[in-house]
């Protein structure tokens, strides 16, 4: 029963199912450099984020030396950076968590094996991102353990093209 | 794919001016000319050398200048070789890896006065911390530079000591000047800097002994010792499969060693969560640390970013 996820229609009137927004869009070239904000940024299908430091093939990024074929797009829950403002006093902004795409109403720890569409591109999610003391080097704040499980999603880009902020996420079923 | 983790920022020599007798300023930039990591006014970097001397410098430019590191060095013909190396070997266009700027000054709205006293080319950590603090307009502040004669960095200096921001003292002409008088009295509103040779330092920290150490800030030249955990010991690694020794210094982790020691580990979290460097462990007594093992695990199994050793050798699966 835990091997997969029943999928099917629920019992009565209960609707399944969620719909997010992309509200930011960060990367950079290399490792330690702050990530810049973008309005658009272009995935490549099988290889990452054109100018980012994990795209396959032009790899500058701190896991380099780690080959990983899920590190092509990462996501983060914006819904995280508010939890650690009201639970934790920490204030972290998206350009800090080094993750791409900051999405609202996307529920990341949900999507490991699954197929999603971001904007008009189709991801699938390989698995959890973890916290890294890395981060913790570059920011300067003690976020390694309150990102314990709700650090991301690192995904491999199956279809790809432009991804907007403000575009939709949605289930591909 | 890079076969080795990359560890330092890279930067590209970018510009090589001459500031004063036997001084160089470096600017480094990024490549791409991309942002680099920001830095507080009068913090350092390291710089990974191309001859592998790791040498560290203050960063002169202002924060808000944050598409460069400007570095000043004095050549030193007889210190221990980095500034030869970057004056004699360097050029433009050059790759320097750097670390991620350290140290400086945190903004502290309770500070009313600043006073900073630096000797010769002591001076580099104050340059960025009385530019931001002059265009901040928030805190009075006065910078003491003591030279022989001349002084250095004179074209970048010129326009604060016209306006009085720095005060040169020539101990050629006038002797050297009495640290006690030039700071003042102490409070909780006053910040107070020393940046020079040792024995500058030295009777800075006398004048100052009996301030609250939060408002008195020391630099020297040469690094003191990094602080160990007292209860930190070092211990020997036993690789019972390649029958190599490999020591841990006190307060080092036993990854570090091992990579030092030229053994590849995997890593990724380096905070004892992802499980990427368990090892086997078979005689000695690990302290464990991590977060994943379970305690059936822990008798054979420890994580390499996070363990220590309760005994003076540990013997590992490696």
């Amino acid at each position: 029963m835990l091997d997969t996820i029943n999928t099917g229609p629920a019992q009565g009137a209960a609707q399944l199912g969620w719909t997010g927004v992309v509200r930011f869009l960060h990367l950079t070239p290399r490792a330690f450099l702050p990530m810049r904000a973008a309005d658009k940024i272009n995935l490549v299908a099988g290889r990452g984020i054109e100018g980012d430091r994990y795209m396959i093939g032009n790899e500058e990024g701190f896991y380099s030396h780690k080959p990983e074929e899920g590190r092509q797009v990462t996501l983060f829950e914006l819904e995280t950076l508010v939890a650690l403002k009201r639970d934790a006093g920490i204030v972290l902004g998206p350009e800090e968590h080094r993750r791409n795409v900051t999405v609202e109403g996307v529920p990341l720890n949900h999507l490991v094996g699954r197929r999603f569409w971001l904007g008009e591109t189709l991801l699938e999610a390989t698995r959890l991102s973890v916290p890294c003391r890395h981060i913790e080097e570059i920011t300067g704040k003690a976020i390694f353990d309150p990102l314990i499980n709700r650090s991301g999603l690192n995904c491999k880009i199956l279809q790809g093209g432009v991804v907007k902020v403000g575009d939709i996420v949605r289930n591909a079923a | 794919m890079k076969a080795r983790p990359i560890t330092t920022v890279k930067t590209v020599v970018t510009g090589i001016e001459a500031a004063g007798t036997g001084i160089k300023l470096l600017t480094l930039a990024d490549p791409d000319r991309w942002e680099l990591p920001p830095f507080k006014p009068g913090a350092h970097i390291d710089l990974h050398l191309p001859n592998g001397l790791v040498r560290t410098y203050s960063l002169c430019n202002e924060p808000a200048d944050n598409t460069r590191y400007v570095i000043a060095v004095k050549r030193e013909a007889e210190g221990r070789g980095g500034s030869r190396a970057l004056h004699d070997e360097v050029g433009i266009g050059d790759v320097i890896g750097v670390s991620l700027p350290r140290g400086g000054l945190e903004p502290d709205a309770r500070i009313g006065r600043y006073v900073f006293v630096a000797g010769g080319i002591g001076v580099t950590p104050f340059l960025s911390m009385a530019r931001h603090l002059e265009r901040a307009e928030q805190a009075e502040f006065t910078l003491h530079l003591i030279v022989r004669e001349e002084v250095p960095l004179a074209a970048h200096l010129g326009a604060l000591i016209e306006r009085g921001r720095v005060v040169v003292h020539r101990t050629s002409r006038t002797g050297r000047p009495d640290l006690a008088t030039l700071v003042g009295e102490g409070g909780s509103e006053t910040l107070v800097g020393c940046c020079g040779p040792e024995g500058m330092t030295d009777d800075f920290e006398r004048v100052t002994a009996a301030w609250p150490a939060a408002n008195v800030h020391i630099e020297r030249f040469v690094a003191p010792p990094p602080v160990i955990d007292p209860d930190a010991k070092p211990f020997t690694l036993s690789l019972a499969r390649s029958g190599t020794e490999i020591q841990v210094r006190a307060g080092q982790t036993m990854l570090a060693a091992l990579q030092e020691g030229g053994i590849d580990i995997a890593t990724s979290c380096c905070g004892g969560i992802c499980g990427a460097c368990k090892v086997g462990w078979l005689e000695g007594q690990p302290v464990h640390r991590d977060r994943i093992l379970s305690p059936y695990e822990r008798e054979r199994y420890l994580m390499v970013c996070v363990a220590g050793s309760d005994t003076e050798r540990l013997v590992l699966d490696l």
